[in-house]
Parts: C-alpha cells; sequence; structure tokens
C-alpha cells in the first residue's frame, strides 16, 4: 500500500470512530485491529496489539501519573485546597482572575520540578479546577492555564523528553535544557498576558467577587496556618530531587505522602474524603491509561506501515528555502502529534530531521528546542492531545470536550508565538551558556 | 437472574477496588524503596518490579468498572446534533461496535494467554515471571468489557448523553 | 523472482549498533538484486523493543536485529553469548553459533542468522575514584550502582553491590543529581548517550560481551529460495566478521576521546582481576543453568554451549 494509502486508511478510521462518538480508547483499539490486520499479518498483528499495550502499560514511566492525580484529589477532598486558595484568593485582594494567574505561576514552578505534562496537568487539573469552579470561573478560564502550563513542564528542565531528545539527536543535553529556561519564562509570561487580556474581555469569566480587606498580622496568620504548609510539601519534594534522595519519577509517591500527612494534622483525613480521592485519581488513570493502551499500537502502525515515513519524506523532499524548511518541518510534527506519541514521534523524525537542520545551517540546540515546542503544543492539539482527554477526566462532570478544546486554543496560539519569537531571535534560546 | 446480576455487579466493583488497592501500592512501593536506599539498605527488586505489573493489573481490573462508570471519554457531537431518535440508534449501535472490539480482543487476548502457557514465556525484569499471570488479565477484563458494553445495546440506559452543551 | 521480507531493529536509528545492522541490510540489497531485499521498517517507534522478539516468533514481521537478552525467558541459552569472551569470528568457526541457530529453531522457530557487533564487552564506570580492599579487590560498598536484568547476576550476586534499576533513558538525570553514580556499560557509547559528563573512572578489565543477533521467523526463511539463504547466510557470515574489525576501530577512537577528557583507568590486578571476570561468568552461567532447567531441553547444551562460547585461557592472560 502507497503511503497515503496507509495514511487516509488510519487516519480515517479513527477520526471516522471518535465522530460517530465511540470512546476514545475504544476508537483506537478498533483503528488498531484494522490496521494490525492489514499491516502486520492479518491475526498475528492482532496478539502483537496486546502485547504492545502490555509493553507500553508495564513502564515505570508512567507511575507518576496516578500518583500526582491523588496528591491533588487528597488536597481538593480533605480540603486542604480550600483553605490554601481561599487565603490567596484573600491575600490577593481583588486582581480579575487572580486563580489562573496562581496556576500559571504555580504551574510554572511545578514545571520547573515535573518532566511529565501528564503528571503536572493531573495535578494542577485535580488541584485547581474543582477550587476554580467553585468559584464561578469559566471552564476556559480554569482549564486553559493548565493546559498550557502542563506543556510547560517538557521545555522547563529538568524534562525527561528534553534529555531523551538531546540524547537521539547527539546534541549536548545540558545545553538543551538550560536553552530552554529563558523561552519556558518568556511562554509563562504569554500565558499571565493572555489571561489579563481575557478578564478584560470578558470580566464574568473571573468573578470579581468582594474580599474583605485584612490587616498585616492576619495576612500573616493566614500565611503561615493555610499557605506555607502546604506549599511546603511541593517545596520539599522539589528539594529530594535537587538533593539527588529521588528521581523526578519518583517524586510523585513523595508528594502524595506528604499531603497525605498534613491531612492528617489539619484533621481533614476522614474515611470518606480517602476513598473520594481514591475514586477520582482511579477514574482518570484508567481513562487515560487505556488510552495509552491503544495509542501506543496505533503509533507504532503509522511507524510500521510506512505512512508516517512517507509524510516526512514526501514533505522533505522539496528543494525549499531553509525558513520554508523549517516550518514544514514544524508542520509534519504538528500533524503526526495530532495522532502519535511523543516518544514515538522523536524516535521516527529524529534520524530524518536533525541531519537535515544540519545541511540547513541550523544550530542542533536552538532545532532540539524547536521540536521539543511542537512535542509540547501536539500534546493539547484536538483532537487527540492525550491531556485535553486528562483534562475532561478532572474537569466538572459538565465540562464538555468542545469547551476544553475552545480552551486550549488560545495557549496553543501563544506557544506558536514562541516559536515565532525563536525565529527571529535565536538568542533567546542560545543566550545563556550551556557548552 | 436477579441473584446473578447481583453478584456480577458485586464482581465488577471488587475488581475496582483491587485496582484502586494497586494505586495505593504504586505509592507505597516507591515510597519503601527510595527509603530503604536513602538508609543505605538494598531496595527489594521486586518493589519495582510490582509497581510495573501493578500499572497493569490496576488499568485491566478497573477498566469494566469504568464502562459502568461512564467514564471511559467520548466525544458527542454527532450524537448531540441527532434527533432523540436517531441519537439512541447511533448510541447503541456505538455500544454494539465496542461489544465488538472487546470480544476480538478477549478472544485474541485467551489465546495469547494459552500460548503464553504452553511456550512456558516469561517476562524478563529483576525477576522471570511466568507471562501468563499477566495476560491472563487481557481476556477477563476485555470479555467484562464486553458485557458492560451490551447493557448499553440493550439495557435502558444510553451510553451517550445527547447533550452537547451539557453532559459529554 | 525477486523475494522481499520486512524487518525492524531494537534501537533507535542514530544508534551505532543500529547502523551497523543497517550496513548489513545495504550489502544484503546490494548483493539480492534480483534475488532478495530486505525492507526495514523502522526500530522501536514501528516495533516496541520488548516486542520484537514475539513479533518475529509470530510472522508479524520477518526480520529482527535485537540483543539475545531481550528473549531471555525463552531462551536462556543466551547467557552463554553475553559471558562469552570470543567473538563471533570464532564461535562461527569452532560450530557454537551453529548450535545457538538450532536451539533458536527448536525453542523459538526462528533462524539465527548471526552474532553482530561481537567483541564488545562491558566495563563497570563510576564518578569518584573506586577503593580497592589490600587484597586489591573492588569494594562497591559505598557505590550507588545502576543495574538492570543483565548485569545484576554479576553485579548483585558477587559483588554485593546497591544495585539501582533504571531504564537507559533515566540515567543521564539520575547520574546528574547523585541517585546513582556508577553504572555498567559497553565500551562503546558512554559518549552518545553523554554519560562522559558524570562519569570519570573506567574499571579493568572489562566483562561480558554485548549479544546481539539478527533472527529470522522460520517459516519466512524456509519459504525463501536457496539462493536467497546462500546470499543472506554469506552476507551475515562476512559481516559478523566486518563488524567486529569495525567496532573494535569505535572503541578505540571512543576510549582516545575519552582519555583525552581526563577519563582515568584503574586496573584490577593479579588475583582480583581473575576473581572479578570469574565472577562475572560464572554467576551467568548460573542464572542460565537456572533458567534452562525449567524448558522442556532442560541442560542438554549446557556444557557445550560454555566449553564453544568460552577460553577459559583466554582468561588467564
Ligand atoms: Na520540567
Ligand atoms: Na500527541
Amino acid at each position: 500500500m502507497e503511503w497515503y494509502a496507509a495514511l487516509g486508511l488510519l487516519l480515517g478510521t479513527i477520526m471516522l470512530l471518535m465522530g460517530i462518538g465511540m470512546p476514545v480508547a475504544l476508537a483506537f483499539l478498533a483503528a488498531n485491529i484494522v490496521g494490525a490486520w492489514i499491516f502486520m499479518g492479518g491475526e498475528a498483528g492482532i496478539t502483537q496489539l496486546l502485547n504492545n499495550g502490555f509493553g507500553s502499560l508495564t513502564s515505570f514511566a508512567l507511575v507518576p501519573i496516578p500518583l500526582f492525580l491523588l496528591m491533588g484529589e487528597i488536597f481538593f477532598f480533605t480540603g486542604l485546597g480550600a483553605r490554601m486558595f481561599n487565603a490567596i484568593d484573600k491575600l490577593l485582594g481583588r486582581l480579575p482572575g487572580r486563580l489562573a494567574y496562581v496556576t500559571v505561576i504555580g504551574g510554572t514552578g511545578f514545571s520547573t520540578l515535573s518532566g511529565s505534562s501528564m503528571g503536572s496537568t493531573a495535578l494542577l487539573g485535580s488541584l485547581m479546577v474543582p477550587e476554580m469552579n467553585a468559584r464561578g470561573y469559566k471552564t476556559h478560564m480554569s482549564v486553559g492555564p493548565i493546559l498550557g502550563t502542563g506543556g510547560l513542564a517538557i521545555i522547563i528542565p529538568p524534562s525527561a523528553l528534553a534529555v531523551l531528545l538531546a540524547t537521539l539527536a547527539q546534541i549536548d543535553v545540558g545545553a538543551l535544557l538550560i536553552a530552554g529556561i529563558i523561552p519556558g519564562l518568556i511562554l509563562a509570561c504569554l500565558y499571565i498576558g493572555l489571561i489579563w487580556v481575557q478578564t478584560r474581555m470578558d470580566p464574568s469569566a473571573a468573578p470579581a467577587y468582594e474580599v474583605e480587606e485584612l490587616g498585616l498580622g492576619e495576612k500573616l496568620k493566614l500565611i503561615l496556618r493555610d499557605v506555607v504548609p502546604m506549599l511546603s510539601v511541593m517545596v520539599l519534594t522539589i528539594f529530594g530531587m535537587i538533593g539527588g534522595l529521588f528521581t523526578p519519577s519518583e517524586a510523585a509517591a513523595f508528594g502524595a505522602l506528604g499531603v497525605l500527612i498534613l491531612a492528617v494534622i489539619y484533621r481533614g483525613l476522614t474515611w470518606d474524603s480517602m476513598k473520594k480521592s481514591i475514586v477520582g485519581a482511579l477514574k482518570v488513570t484508567l481513562m487515560a491509561y487505556l488510552i495509552v493502551f491503544g495509542s501506543a499500537t496505533f503509533s507504532q502502525l503509522l511507524a510500521f506501515s510506512g505512512a508516517s515515513r512517507g509524510l516526512i519524506d514526501w514533505a522533505t523532499g522539496y528543494e525549499l528555502a531553509p525558513i520554508a524548511m523549517l516550518l514544514v518541518m514544524f508542520g509534519v510534527l504538528l500533524v503526526l502529534g495530532m495522532f502519535m506519541e511523543q516518544i514515538s514521534m522523536m524516535l521516527l523524525t529524529v534520524p530524518i530531521f536533525f541531519p537535515l537542520a544540519a545541511s540547513l545551517g541550523f544550530d542542533p540546540v536552538w532545532f532540539g528546542l524547536i521540536m521539543l515546542l511542537a512535542l509540547e503544543i501536539s500534546f493539547t492539539t484536538p483532537p487527540f492531545g492525550l491531556l485535553l482527554f486528562v483534562m475532561k477526566g478532572v474537569a466538572p462532570p459538565q465540562t464538555t470536550m468542545r469547551e476544553i478544546y475552545t480552551a486550549a486554543m488560545p495557549f496553543i496560539g501563544c506557544s506558536l508565538l514562541l516559536v515565532a519569537l525563536l525565529i527571529l531571535f535565536p538568542g533567546l534560546a542560545l543566550w545563556l551558556p550551556g557548552r | 437472574m436477579r441473584h446473578i446480576t447481583r453478584a456480577y455487579d458485586a464482581f465488577l466493583t471488587l475488581m475496582a477496588i483491587i485496582a484502586g488497592a494497586m494505586l495505593i501500592w504504586l505509592m507505597v512501593s516507591v515510597v519503601v524503596s527510595v527509603t530503604m536506599r536513602n538508609l543505605g539498605l538494598q531496595p527489594y527488586a521486586w518493589l519495582f518490579t510490582s509497581s510495573e505489573y501493578a500499572l497493569l493489573y490496576m488499568t485491566m481490573l478497573g477498566a469494566p468498572w469504568l464502562v459502568r462508570e461512564k467514564g471511559h471519554v467520548h466525544i458527542e457531537l454527532l450524537t448531540a446534533a441527532l434527533p432523540e431518535t436517531m441519537q439512541a440508534l447511533v448510541s447503541r449501535l456505538v455500544a454494539a461496535l465496542c461489544v465488538l472490539v472487546s470480544v476480538i480482543l478477549a478472544w485474541k487476548g485467551l489465546e495469547l494467554f494459552l500460548t503464553n502457557i504452553e511456550r512456558n514465556d516469561f517476562d524478563v525484569r529483576a525477576y522471570f515471571t511466568p507471562k501468563w499471570i499477566l495476560t491472563i488479565s487481557f481476556p477477563i477484563s476485555f470479555a467484562l468489557m464486553a458485557v458492560e458494553f451490551a447493557r448499553f445495546v440493550f439495557g435502558p440506559e444510553l451510553l451517550h448523553s445527547g447533550e452537547a452543551g451539557v453532559s459529554e | 523472482q525477486e523475494q522481499t521480507i520486512t524487518a525492524v531493529h531494537a534501537f533507535p536509528e542514530t544508534l551505532i549498533y543500529t547502523q551497523s545492522f543497517l550496513d548489513f541490510v545495504e550489502k544484503v540489497n546490494a548483493a539480492g538484486e534480483g534475488v532478495i531485499q530486505i525492507d526495514v521498517r523502522g526500530g522501536p517507534e514501528a516495533i516496541g523493543m520488548f516486542q520484537q522478539p514475539d513479533a518475529v516468533r509470530n510472522g508479524v514481521v520477518d526480520m529482527v536485529y535485537t540483543p539475545g537478552s531481550f528473549y531471555a525467558g525463552a531462551l536462556p541459552e543466551k547467557d552463554a553469548l553475553v559471558a562469552s569472551n570470543l567473538t563471533a569470528i570464532e564461535t562461527r568457526e569452532n560450530g557454537g553459533t551453529a548450535l545457538i541457530d538450532e536451539i533458536h529453531q527448536e525453542k523459538m522457530g526462528v533462524k539465527y542468522l548471526g552474532w553482530f557487533d561481537s567483541g564488545v564487552c562491558y566495563n563497570l564506570w563510576t564518578r569518584d575514584a573506586p577503593t580497592l580492599d589490600e587484597g586489591g579487590n573492588l569494594d562497591v560498598s559505598g557505590l550507588k550502582l545502576r543495574g538492570n536484568a543483565v548485569y545484576n547476576a554479576f553485579f548483585t550476586d558477587y559483588l554485593g553491590a546497591q544495585v539501582i534499576d533504571l531504564p537507559t533513558t533515566d540515567v543521564y538525570s539520575a547520574l546528574e543529581r547523585g541517585v546513582v553514580d556508577a553504572t555498567g556499560w559497553t565500551q562503546i557509547g558512554l559518549i552518545d548517550l553523554k554519560w562522559n559528563e558524570f562519569l570519570n573512572y573506567r574499571i579493568e578489565p572489562c566483562f561480558f560481551s554485548t549479544d546481539l543477533g539478527v533472527i529470522v521467523n522460520l517459516e519466512t526463511w524456509e519459504g525463501l529460495s536457496d539462493e536467497a539463504k546462500t546470499i543472506l547466510q554469506d552476507q551475515a557470515i562476512a559481516h559478523e566478521a566486518a563488524s567486529v574489525e569495525a567496532l573494535k576501530a569505535k572503541r578505540d577512537a571512543d576510549f582516545a576521546a575519552l582519555d583525552e577528557q581526563g577519563m582515568q583507568v584503574v586496573e584490577l590486578e593479579g588475583q582480583a582481576r581473575a576473581d572479578y571476570l570469574a565472577a562475572a561468568r560464572e554467576k551467568t552461567w548460573a542464572r542460565m543453568e537456572e533458567q534452562m532447567q525449567q524448558h522442556p531441553m532442560g541442560l542438554e547444551n549446557y556444557d557445550t554451549l560454555i566449553g564453544l562460547f568460552y577460553d577459559l585461557e583466554k582468561a588467564g592472560e
């Protein structure tokens, strides 16, 4: 089969099935059965599908996600989250959309420790969305910033994906990690600017309810009682990682343990709150992991059938000016990213893109960062960005998928703007000395 | 018949409870193994391996329950646009497709499980674990998912709400 | 009439071992024009690295290039290659490779076409200067050693090390943060992984061997024309020898580059050295023996394999 026929068949099947309302995980599995039958030799291909799912699920890299979810759920159901956000609400006074800013700032801070955007989204989503919802924020105000900062985890170091990319592309790991700092901070600033614009355009999206003025003593008391202990869990987790006590993948377990201990101290831990937390974390985890189970093989089918390689070769086969070539590569990443899982994408594109980038005279570290941004964007691109589904899982039940898609759009716009900035001013990535 | 249904529902709930226990086990195993390491002790390798296996058991044991809870995310663009009778038809059709997918995977999963026994296959990590202990979760999970989706084909309830604006 | 078979490789395309396999494919496709062609479908992005052995057994793909350790459960005999101190050139000549092929056919239904990239062994690499006891033995008590399924029999059982199992992709950040400060790795590749940023000492002697080989679905193999089989087998035997030379050159280049950056070499001497090497092979053989017993074939080939894949006299050098 020609590559475009294979591509059309695989993408067509999945889009059709999702379009008629098949659960996403099942749609992937169904498309895999069709694809495995055609490209992997009939029945043996379906057995392969199960073996692949087994392989992709039993990987320690997936451990942090349920634990970050558990951490967020415990925060919420034991009332610790409400305590902290009430306090922050009072401390920040009247600033409209303050919790959205808190999300971006907290999320940026959290990204510095988390290397996994699914983990970050899981934590921030389960922690912040219910609180913001309770305070009358519109969905796009709560969901959008979290989707945005979830992606920050990839570019702001430490980032497991950046290390893997540097290793595959044989570029300096340290240089790539450091190159992500300034662009990461710029992106966070763009998000803040976006929220400011959004709250100006639609003040009702983030209700500016009255809060009482507090004296200095009361403020201090609030900080010490309701903010510092909660933040200290995160801070201790960060120090544990910096100090080499545990790896980023292991940190989530200590975060969850820390929140549990806090909940005991603040007498919020009841049998009921514990049960609700576990059920909440479990639901999102199961939903996301069954999608991982299905999408891992879907990525592999795109590669094995020659569809994705055909697309890449076709797109990069034209003689274009360097800047046009860069946009073509970026476009290919975005298209693949809608349907493929990130590590498979890197394995597939790195051997082709990096030599090509070198022949065009691009700095490999700078190009690596652009590629990371494409991966980050693809994680939140409708219709299949996995973060969108994680978000759907943690958001209140009445939230629609379309609302989540719309909420993600402006933040994807910010990332695209950052890519444009990086193309215009490569120094943003290369200015900090990494080599 | 009612007893059977009730026993079945209880079994599904039990599987979900085990899945929840696996989630807690993830936390416990990581905390214990990191603590041991930092005390200069040799962490048991099974702590690490068991957490990887727990991910599989958790997902497979919990998936049928999540079907019952309508927790597998789907997109309601078409169903929301259709008139009510068509909507019900499409919804039951989609559920039937899900039954088909689950049945195929349950059947191939059973074959895989039997092959693993016949070939004496091992999953090699820190230990040599007989693979059938892990792959047995496939036929069980997908068969029960088929049953749960079948309830949305024939039962009173629909998988889809048809209300895009309210509960997609 | 030209026949085409599909192939996948276990490691990413950029890795040196994959390049070696692609080199072999190129040679086959040149020599096999009009007769046999290999169509490479990709690496772990096309089929997950640990699922590839099953894929070739089940006929999803015709040929796979993978370490034997990725299918250790099905074929514990692969430890004969892991513990080996010979190269594929010698084991091809003494019948070792033929025996391994026979076992592959019987146990897994695959043809073992060739053992590529052999002659590369493993070192222990550490961040801080390693300490030796009075007997000159390596003292690992203070080390935070990264392990995995291949080395652990040796590291844990003999060295008594505190092993931390980590996937290769996590090792960089684990070294960076000091979660681990020592790891085993092949002589080649440390620079590609950038671990040399943190590791400063290489401990000699080296032990073990890489166990990368090409396996072909047996039905596919039997369906090939005699001419195609001859071309594949001849090219594989030629590449077995060529890859030994190529990787020796790469190792010398890597070692020179590491030397220049100040990598220190610590040699174990005399009895300590002999004990270290003996433990590396014997702990691995013990694992092989234990696992072989669980298969219907039992220990049938155990002694023969050890005889064909290990030269005790050479170890004494
Ligand atoms: Na990060
Ligand atoms: Na994606």
